[in-house]
């Protein structure tokens, strides 16, 4: 990302502050929404979601998991387990300037591709991207999702995308539902891949999720008994008949961006640089909370936090409906 | 397995022994970019974005002052495959195919006419079904043209196999798993040169010849359809500019 | 399109679609792709210039572009390339490096432009001999990350850029946008600074495809920049009126649609377009939206087509 100049900054304060933003948004805009599904089709479920100029792909693949024995059941019930690899991002992100370059080191190790083909693991700053990417793997209380996501953002720490994102997608208990020892379930894997970023990362991200869960068939499944119990059952999976989620109470995000005074919504990544602090908040349809963070050096009072939820309340009605109409029309459509 | 019908003819997928998956290619994908191309191969994805030539960023890697850097990056999505993959450190394959792309793209470009420059070549599979290749190196000539960089010929790719005593042109996933040999051929059509040359399992050598025609008749077939693609592109934005 | 991805509904893409399609009829181009022979009548004189090469006697393009002919020269003028400085050329860049007497610009060339401190006026506009102290307070012009106009000096030989931003004109650009469009939109022209006075805005378009859209400053006083220094820290008071700040966001977001769509940028057509929003009573933001999109595209065309009936109607 190109770094601004302090006259660019203070330009870019003073419409925030006079609620008109470098492209004649007002504060609590968002962007052109634009959304498609199916854009994998070797995916189960699969959307593509593009805010402005930042575009996220998201899939969710589904693998038949036969009997969930013991000690898996015990890791599945038990605290959240939380596997971190950084790794450099997709493809995409290749504009970094000498900036970046300089700034890599503060962002630790990443990956690169030697001239003479070896991979190393140690900095060699080669195909290095200024910015991190994280490579989350969570496993929740719910053995159906394994949420992987793939990102690219500075201000993002692991934990913040773990809790927000699981808190927030995992939240609605209706959709899924625990899964005994013994059971045959599904594992769910669900992929997020940001093709381009122009800033509001975790909106696009958590829009897509929801989308390709909408899209996502679960094929019908039929296990028959056998006759001993030590054989495993057998299981039939159908190719014809589909399930479909219910996805209209899974949440989605709204991140609060506090520039000066001022809250925005849907920043820009040059919007992003001017922050002081961010509050990202996961509401869901009937306008509860599914999860809360904040990001950011600034202190916070708590009255700014209980104004800046309540904003994202209003702002998140319009965003779930404009995603619940996508969700609709491609039904409709396919 | 059968993979070619000794009664109909048809390979596992419909297709003929000499038949090429359906290409598509689209310049433009990719809005940051200097140049990009999302090029599919029957059910293979693969996005390629091209930055440069710009300044070089790290001065240690630039050996020869008179030419431009080009590097590449190849990397797999991880829904791309059937099964989800977990990639292991230090993906081998991935920095395998990174050089091989690398080198064959350089054998095109004229790197002598951007001195102290780099280019970076960024590939990305999003959906895999054999000949991911093949698929990135054409990707790769769609980006590399659309950024404006100068090429000696357009650069195309195509794999050849050979199952049940027939040659097979553009293996899928399945094919390639079989275990039977897998050529790919890199080609510079209007020089008619081969520039890139891989090939795994064992092959006789007249057996071989007639693989490796197939394969570079392939790479033919993608040439012309990679030019009337940027012919169409260079055709629209002249008249969009008026 | 490259840089607006929208979602037109179908009347919209049917619109859209026709319209471009009644430029291709308007103007066929001539156009070449990577290794395609170029045809040459076999006079021994023919230069080869830039995007071509010779392979076994052929004149073989090495670029995606369009067949210029002047006189006995023949090239391929790219499309989508890199800016390809000429002396001269006025240029707006970014600061990514001071190193030792001199400031390394991001200028989407190959390489990185360099602008010499002795090719910079000093804030108290005494012409003397820079000394060490002057190095040392490099950073007082300008810092990292700064947007400078300047105008392209010359070629180093060893193929660097190098810029000078000696007169009044030239120089730290505060108090806007910068926006960037693909180089090949921006025409050379007499006139690339453009002041527009019924909006109270600085318009400059950069040859190298960096467009700066700001509040407009007075030429050629120092002193108020030092002032405007003081002034950005103090802050608050001091932002951009809303009337002149509307007026930017409007012009910039014309710059981004027809920049997407593909047509040159000259001034008229950008505040033709600013121009049209107004009436259409279209709001700024939704300029990026798809129903003035098309307008524009629809609107264009219609341009274009009035052209040329006049030009073949003169004849």
């Amino acid at each position: 990302m190109v770094g601004l100049s302090e006259g660019e900054k203070h330009f870019i304060r003073g419409g925030i502050a006079q609620d008109l933003r470098t492209d004649g948004r007002r504060r609590l805009q968002f962007r052109a929404i634009s959304v498609e599904t199916g854009v994998i089709p070797q995916a189960n479920g699969s959307a593509r979601v593009r805010l402005g100029a930042t575009e996220v792909i998201a899939t969710v693949k589904d693998i038949v998991q036969i009997e969930v024995d013991p000690a898996a059941a015990a890791e599945i019930n038990a605290k959240l387990t939380v596997a971190v690899q950084i790794e450099v991002v997709v493809v995409m992100r290749g504009d970094d300037d000498g900036e970046e370059t300089r700034k890599r080191q503060r962002w630790g190790e990443e990956r690169g591709c030697g001239d003479d083909g070896r991979g190393r693991d140690e900095p060699c700053g080669r195909l290095s991207w200024g910015n991190q990417a994280f490579f989350i793997l969570i496993k929740g209380k719910f053995p159906f999702l394994l949420i992987v996501a793939q990102l690219q953002h500075p201000c993002l720490r692991v934990e913040v995308l773990k809790n927000f994102l699981l808190s927030s997608v995992l939240h609605c208990k209706d959709a899924y539902s625990v899964v005994k020892v013994g059971q045959v379930c599904w594992d769910l894997y669900i992929d997020g891949l940001v093709v381009s970023s122009d800033g509001n990362l975790l909106d696009a991200l958590a829009g897509a999720i929801k989308v390709a869960l909408s899209d996502t068939g679960i094929p019908k499944v039929n296990v028959s008994l056998s006759a001993t119990t030590d054989e495993e059952p057998e299981v039939d999976v159908s190719d014809e008949e589909f399930l479909q989620f219910d996805t209209s109470s899974v949440p989605v995000i709204v991140t609060l961006t506090k520039v000066g005074k001022h809250y925005i919504v849907d920043a820009t990544s040059e919007e992003e640089s001017q922050m002081s602090s961010a509050v990202s908040v996961s509401v869901n349809r009937h306008g509860q909370i599914c999860g809360l963070t904040k990001r950011g050096g600034a202190g916070l009072d708590p009255s700014v936090i209980f104004d800046m939820i309540s904003v994202a309340k209003h702002v998140s009605r319009q965003f779930i409906s404009v995603l619940d109409s996508e969700i609709l029309a491609a039904e409709a459509a396919g | 397995m059968e993979y070619v019908n000794p009664l109909t003819g048809f390979r596992v997928d419909g297709r003929r022994p000499n038949e090429m998956r359906q290409l598509k290619g689209e310049v433009g994908v990719v809005a940051r970019a200097d140049g990009s191309a999302l090029f599919e191969m029957g059910n293979t994805r693969v996005i390629a974005a091209v930055y440069g030539p710009r300044e070089v960023q790290n001065k240690g890697q630039q050996v020869n002052s008179k030419d431009a850097l080009v590097r590449c990056e190849y990397r797999m999505a991880d829904f791309s495959t059937g099964d989800r993959r977990r990639k292991p450190k230090g993906d081998r394959r991935s920095t395998e195919i990174s050089l091989v792309i690398r080198q064959t793209m350089e054998a095109s470009i004229l790197t002598h006419l951007m001195p102290r420059s780099q280019i970076d070549i960024f590939v990305q599979v999003l959906q895999a079904d054999g000949g991911t290749r093949a698929a990135c190196i054409n990707a790769a000539t769609l980006a590399l043209a659309d950024a404006g960089i100068p090429m000696r010929d357009i650069v195309t790719s195509c794999s050849a196999g050979y199952l049940c005593s027939t040659p097979l042109l553009d293996l899928n996933y399945i094919e390639d798993s079989a275990g039977g040999p897998d050529v790919t051929v890199g080609f510079l059509t209007k020089m008619d040169k081969v520039t890139l040359l891989q090939m795994d399992a064992k092959l006789p050598m007249d057996t071989f010849e007639t693989v490796m025609d197939l394969a570079i008749e392939g790479c033919k077939a993608i040439a012309n359809y990679i030019r009337e693609v940027l012919l169409e592109n260079t055709r629209r934005l002249e008249c969009q500019r008026g | 399109m490259r840089d607006l991805q929208l979602s037109l509904n179908q009347t919209q893409r049917v619109r859209l679609e026709a319209a471009l399609h009644e430029l291709q009829t308007v103007a066929p181009a001539a156009a070449v792709t990577v290794a395609d022979t170029i045809p040459v009548n076999d006079e021994d004189n023919i230069l080869k210039g830039h995007g071509t090469s010779d392979q076994d006697g052929e004149v073989v393009a090495t670029l995606c572009g369009v067949v210029e002919r002047v006189n006995k020269l023949v090239y391929v003028r790219t499309l989508r390339a890199r800016y390809k400085p000429e002396v001269g050329d006025i240029i707006v860049g970014r600061v990514i490096e001071i190193a030792p007497k001199r400031w390394r610009l991001e200028i989407n060339f190959s390489q990185d432009a360099v602008l010499m401190l002795s090719s910079m006026n000093l804030p108290d506009g005494i012409q003397r001999r820079r000394t060490a102290v002057d190095e040392l307070n490099m950073r007082t012009i300008f810092e990292e990350n700064d947007v400078i106009c300047a105008e392209v000096r010359g070629f180093q030989h060893d193929g660097s850029l190098h810029l000078q931003a000696r007169s009044q004109k030239y120089g730290k650009l505060e108090r806007g946008q910068l926006l960037v469009v693909p180089a090949y939109l921006v025409k050379r022209r007499k006139q690339h600074f453009h002041h527009l006075e019924q909006y109270d805005v600085d318009l400059i378009l950069g040859c190298n495809g960096f467009i700066w859209v700001g509040e407009h400053v007075v030429v050629g006083e120092n002193a108020n920049m030092m002032e405007n220094k003081l002034n950005l820290s103090a802050e608050v008071e001091n932002f951009t009126p809303l009337e002149t700040r509307k007026h930017i966001c409007r012009l910039a977001n014309a710059v981004r649609v027809l920049s997407a769509l593909g047509f040159t940028l000259t001034v008229e057509l950008i505040i033709e377009t600013a121009e049209a929003s107004v009436s259409s009573n279209i709001e700024i933001n939704n300029m990026l939206g798809a129903e003035f999109y098309v307008q524009t595209a629809e609107r264009e065309v219609k341009r274009r087509a009035d052209l040329l009936r006049k030009k073949s109607g003169a004849r």
